[in-house]
């Protein structure tokens, strides 16, 4: 009896101990599905709030198509980004119970980084790091893979090192590619920041579910706990390899290797003006190497310029001798000026045909009116890679032999354009006609305002792309005709784009253009690139649709 | 020139007279009060006049430049060069204006000879509107400064072709564009002595020497050594290479060294500009510590005459101070023991400014006493750094002064209104939020309204030329530069102890209200803890300006109700609505136009009274 007793009563201990336990995991389990509950917010906020962001721009800018195309490419990204984060807590299990399937699919690791780099370069401006991308490693740029599952690892590592810096640390991201085997590359992807950095202790459970680094200085990071563990499981699944090396208050360094096919889609080779000489005016050294690499490869003479007086030195000269370049490119830095200043010079100097490329990493919507008014002629965004920048200078300097006078590539063949040239005084007609006439665009003439608002009136809605509008006209001046012309009730009349040309240049001048409903104002005598860029600027969806 | 190039001189010349204040001699208040009134509508006048003659002349020329003939050019360049050359500045802006004109015509003629003198001349201007950003940093400068440099350096590439060119006078262009490429301020010393030493290399390259022997070259050599030598004193960063001091010195010798032993060996005094700037460049260059720069400036100090008004005199105890201001302003540690110094060096200088005949040297004056208001460094003991805005804003940019009085008289009278209905208006700003007592937060209240309204436009001391010296309206880019006076006046209010509360005024009050447009962008009206102030400051401002008429620069004058109904209509948008509310009563508006009124008086009266203590004019 004694025996049973003890018996019985150990046996109730051990389930007492196991309904214990039991107890401690269901409550463990509780509090980790509630704090993953309570902290998702980040990260599902921060695409919502470029979506909410972008969305108020977009509709403050309605009239602007290409910021409105601008800002809904950005929401696209994001939106989609919203899409995969809360595809995150269904992917979990999906991995786990191995119903997760890779896409193969052709896919440009260009696009795809800079998708990645807009979605993660405001939350690191936010906290004024410097985020950079070391892509000179890259060779093949047009990979077979699963490009969702692979932009998820990259923007999962990467936000965890913003989020895990202190504003104003630095956070370096590194890809390059190294052969393995036929028709297949490693993709190596390294990031390395200076944050809060890891214990070892936690180092061993990063990759579980729900586990987020906890310090006092961190205390208000958000996220899922799950980023980790399913770019963990997404690089098993696609037979790469991870690692993380990290040292508490010294920041970390996630490194992944992956394998992927090299796309054998045929991609035809930008048409390039083979053995000219480009311009690159770049300070900094990693970048310039760079930009020098890919034109030196595709068989150009690029020619290294530090600083802004060098630059205009050289063009000055280049241009006396008739042996200009075929393109500056324009970098981030400069040893002496900031690149849009020399922009704008350089567009005086050198005319309105030469091709100013600005290589940047600032978001081309928020410089783009500042830029194109200093006269760069396109953008190539960065992280940089081969094909964008190639395709670009093609794009810009396409059809330039040695020497080349005439105005533009086909990014300034305006044909499928028409504007009206208000102008009284024939000389001036005939040299705006002349310089318009180069770029391919259809130029009709009226000799005071009168005539320019009976042409309009006659014209076929939306015929007319810009009005190029002298002020001091007689019969009818160019305030009055503007004003008449924004009064007639037909589509066109409130949205053509009027752009006043005259000398008077007081600043009461501009704003009584601007109230008689013009858009523009260019002061007389007209310089050919303000022109220009008026064209680039207004027409350059026409022209892109070609 | 033409008549109406004539007219416009003669107007600019008349509007520069009317600038300089005259004083009231044995003028009664009202009639005083009354001949400034006169002043103020003749130069408003002249503004209308000119920018008339502009539209009627000048523009429809550069409408039809390129079939402008022979006379019709030299006719705009000799304009030009009465406008701005050799000693002239009469108006700058419009002298870049034609010449960027010019260039343009150049560069379609493909006119090589054109293009260098118009890139040079260009340059030039563009120079001298930049030395009139004063006291401002270098990154809110660049761009013009850069802008004036590309125009030297394009001008200088034609270097390479000197031999083909065969005239001097462009080639005397090409020198002078390539010393200048080194004007203006620098990120280090290091990129200006690089560039001066490389335009030394030129001039002493015999080659280019025996080509045009006509060519002043020891002026131009002597010029460049002393571009070299002075300005290097105003950097700050030490940072120097061996081959960089090596230069300086070199220049330093040739310029002041040699003028220094001279003095010596004549047992005179050396000049006190040559004796502080060869201390300043040892001091860069390491050969004697700060301590001992401050020790040999102070020997300077103490040896000023403060009854000498020379130009020599005048360096010595309005600018001088600036310079040894500026160090103490870098190394505070050094101001403790100096204290008492220093307030007695301030104190002479207003004594000195005092006392200065009017009309002998009052813009060089002005210029040191602005580069003193940047350095100045204010003791708890001291002049209070608000004392000497006050001053040089009363005694030297009077309209300023005055629409600041005026601005401070209708920010009061708004705020008490705004205090009748909602005495807790302005607890945003903290200092207002603690006080209890109604009544003492009420005055605290109209204290810090009329601050504000008297500081707001302080930053104006920066870029006052364009103010003070444009009889017209702003063309773009004068414009552009004028809207630095919001950060020029935050930089210099909030540095300071005593005007420290003021700075948001001065920095936001042409932000608008939903931050839609206005200037500058680094003012952020919701994370501004004065904004209710500085809100008040901005629509009063705005009042003001739109209905004085010497505002011309940028636009027409109305009538108060005019600008009433356009401040309604910017309702929400330009203005706070909490305000223009207000405005709907015609009661208020009344008040302000009293307010308005006895601003102005009250701006006479004080100039009345500063004039009647001025020093008379010699002879």
């Amino acid at each position: 009896m004694e025996r049973t007793d003890r018996a019985h009563v150990e046996e109730l201990e051990r389930d007492n101990a196991a309904l214990r336990a039991a107890l401690r995991e269901a409550e463990e389990a509780n509090q980790a599905k509630s704090r993953f509950l309570s902290s998702m917010s980040h990260d599902i906020r921060t695409p919502m709030n470029a979506i909410v962001g972008m969305t108020a721009i977009a509709l403050s800018h309605i009239d602007e198509k290409a910021r409105v195309q601008d800002c809904l490419s950005k929401i696209q990204t994001a939106s989609s980004h919203l899409m995969s984060l809360v595809n995150d807590v269904l992917d979990m299990s999906r991995i786990d119970s191995g119903r997760m399937t890779l896409n193969q699919e052709d896919f440009s690791l260009a696009d795809l980084l800079h998708d990645a780099a807009v979605l993660l370069r405001p939350q690191a401006a936010q906290k004024e790091q410097d985020l950079a991308f070391h892509t000179g490693g890259i060779r093949e740029e047009h990979l077979t893979g699963d490009p969702l599952r692979l932009r998820q690892i990259l923007v999962n590592i990467i936000g965890n090192a913003i989020k895990y810096t202190q504003a104003g640390g630095s956070i370096q991201v590194e890809l390059s590619q190294r052969p393995a085997g036929a028709d297949t590359v490693w993709l190596d992807f390294s990031c390395r920041d200076n944050g809060i950095g890891m214990s070892q202790e936690f180092l061993g459970r990063i990759f579980l579910p729900f586990e987020r680094v906890r310090s006092g200085a961190v205390s208000k990071i958000e996220g899922t706990g799950l980023g980790m563990s399913i770019v963990k499981k997404l690089v098993d699944s696609m037979g790469g390899q991870i690692s993380v090396e990290s040292r508490e208050g010294a920041g970390s360094r996630f490194t992944v290797a992956l394998p992927l096919a090299v796309s054998r889609k045929d991609r035809r080779e930008p048409a390039l003006p083979a053995g000219q000489t480009v311009l690159v005016a770049e300070s900094q050294e990693e970048r310039a190497g760079q930009i020098m690499d890919c034109l030196r490869d595709s068989g150009l003479e690029p020619v290294r310029l530090d600083s802004g007086l060098e630059a205009v030195t050289r063009l000055t000269e280049a241009r006396y001798e008739k042996q200009m370049p075929c393109a500056l490119l324009l970098g981030q830095e400069l040893a002496d000026m900031q690149p849009l200043d020399l922009a704008a010079h350089v567009r005086q100097l050198a005319g309105a045909s030469f091709p100013i490329l600005l290589v940047s990493e600032d978001d081309w919507a928020l410089i783009e009116y500042r830029a194109t008014r200093a006269g760069v002629s396109a953008f190539v965004p960065c992280p940089l890679f081969r094909s964008r920048l190639l395709d670009t200078l093609s794009s810009v300097t396409a059809g330039s032999g040695e020497n080349s006078s005439t105005l533009g590539g086909p990014d300034e063949d305006y044909s499928g354009s028409r504007v009206l040239l208000v102008e009284d005084n024939e000389l001036n007609q005939e040299i705006a006609m002349e310089l318009l006439g180069m770029t391919g665009v259809q130029v009709e003439v009226a000799g005071d305002g009168a005539q320019a608002l009976e042409k309009f009136r006659q014209s076929p809605e939306g015929y007319y792309d810009i009005i190029f509008m002298d002020v001091q006209m007689p019969v009818m001046d160019g305030y009055e005709a503007t004003r008449q012309i924004r009064r007639l009730s037909r589509e066109d009349a409130g949205g053509v784009w009027i752009v006043a040309m005259t000398a008077n240049a007081f600043v009461e001048d501009v704003r009584q253009a601007r109230q008689a409903g013009m858009n523009e104002h260019i002061s007389k005598p007209v310089d050919v690139d303000r022109l220009l860029d008026i064209l680039r600027t207004q027409l350059k969806p026409k022209a892109v649709k070609g | 020139m033409r008549p109406y190039q004539e007219e416009y001189l003669a107007n600019l010349r008349q509007f520069a007279a009317l600038s300089h204040r005259e004083l009231p001699g044995t003028l009664s208040f009202d009639e005083y009060a009354a001949r400034l009134q006169h002043r103020s509508a003749e130069t408003a006048r002249l503004g209308r006049r000119n920018i008339e003659l502009l539209r009627e002349g000048l523009f429809p020329t550069l409408d039809d430049l390129f079939n402008a003939g022979p006379d019709q050019l030299a006719d705009l360049r000799e304009f030009s060069f009465q406008l701005f050359g050799g000693q002239t500045e009469l108006d700058v802006g419009l002298f870049c204006q034609i010449h960027r004109a010019l260039l343009s015509l150049a560069r379609q003629k493909q006119d090589r000879a054109a293009m260098i003198r118009e890139l040079y001349w260009l340059g030039m201007g563009r120079n001298s509107l930049c030395s009139k950003l004063v006291g401002l940093e270098l990154e809110d400068i660049e761009k013009y400064i850069n802008q004036m440099r590309l125009c030297f350096t394009e001008a200088a590439a034609y270097l390479k072709y000197y031999d083909e060119i065969e005239d001097d006078e462009t080639r005397g262009y090409i020198l002078r564009a390539r010393a200048n490429i080194a004007l203006g301020q620098f990120h280090t010393p290091s990129e200006k002595i690089q560039l001066v030493k490389g335009t030394l290399q030129i001039l002493q390259d015999k080659h280019y020497q025996e080509l045009s022997p006509g060519l002043p070259w020891d002026r131009f050599i002597y010029l460049t050594h002393q571009n070299m030598a002075s300005s290097i004193s105003y950097e700050k960063s030490r940072v120097m290479s061996p081959q960089d001091m090596e230069a300086i010195m070199e220049s330093v010798y040739i310029v002041y060294h040699r003028q220094i032993q001279e003095a010596r060996e004549q047992h005179k005094r050396p000049p006190v500009r040559s004796a502080f700037n060869y201390s300043v460049i040892e001091y860069y260059c390491g050969i004697i510590s700060l301590d001992q720069l401050l020790r040999r400036t102070e020997d300077l100090l103490d040896a000023a005459d403060p009854a000498d008004f020379s130009p020599e005199g005048m360096y010595a105890i309005a600018s001088l101070p600036a310079f040894y201001s500026q160090y103490l302003q870098q190394f505070p540690d050094r101001v403790s023991s100096r204290k008492e110094y220093l307030d007695q060096l301030y104190l002479r200088i207003l004594r000195y400014v005092d006392t200065c005949p009017r009309e002998l040297g009052e813009g060089r004056l002005f210029l040191y006493l602005r580069q003193l208001s940047f350095t100045y460094v204010e003791t708890d003991s001291g002049i209070p750094y608000g004392e000497l805005l006050q001053k040089l804003m009363l005694r030297f940019a009077t309209e300023v002064y005055l629409h600041s009085l005026v601005v401070a008289e209708g920010a009061r009278t708004l705020c008490g209104i705004i205090l009748e209905d909602d005495p807790g208006f302005f607890d945003d700003i903290d200092f207002i939020r603690a006080i209890g007592d109604p009544e003492e937060k009420r005055r605290a209240v109209l204290d810090f309204a009329g601050g504000c309204g008297l500081f707001h436009d302080a930053g104006k001391i920066s870029v006052i030329e364009l103010f003070s010296l444009t009889a017209r309206q702003w063309f773009e880019v004068e414009y552009e530069m004028a809207r630095l006076h919001t950060l020029a006046g935050e930089a210099l209010l909030a540095s300071r102890p005593s005007t420290s509360r003021y700075a948001a005024a001065a920095l936001g009050h042409h932000a608008w209200y939903d931050g839609s447009r206005g200037y500058p962008s680094a003012y952020r009206r919701l994370e501004c803890p004065a904004r209710q102030m500085v809100d008040v400051i901005a629509l009063v401002d705005w009042l003001e300006a739109s209905t004085s008429p010497t505002q011309m620069y940028n636009g027409p004058e109305q009538t108060l109700e005019e600008a009433v109904q356009t401040a309604v209509q910017l309702e929400g948008r330009r203005f706070s609505p909490l305000l223009t509310a207000r405005l709907q009563n015609g009661r208020v508006v009344e008040q302000l136009r009293l307010a308005f009124e006895a601003g102005r008086q009250d701006a006479y009266r004080q100039i009345y009274e500063d004039g009647l203590q001025a020093a008379p004019s010699p002879g």
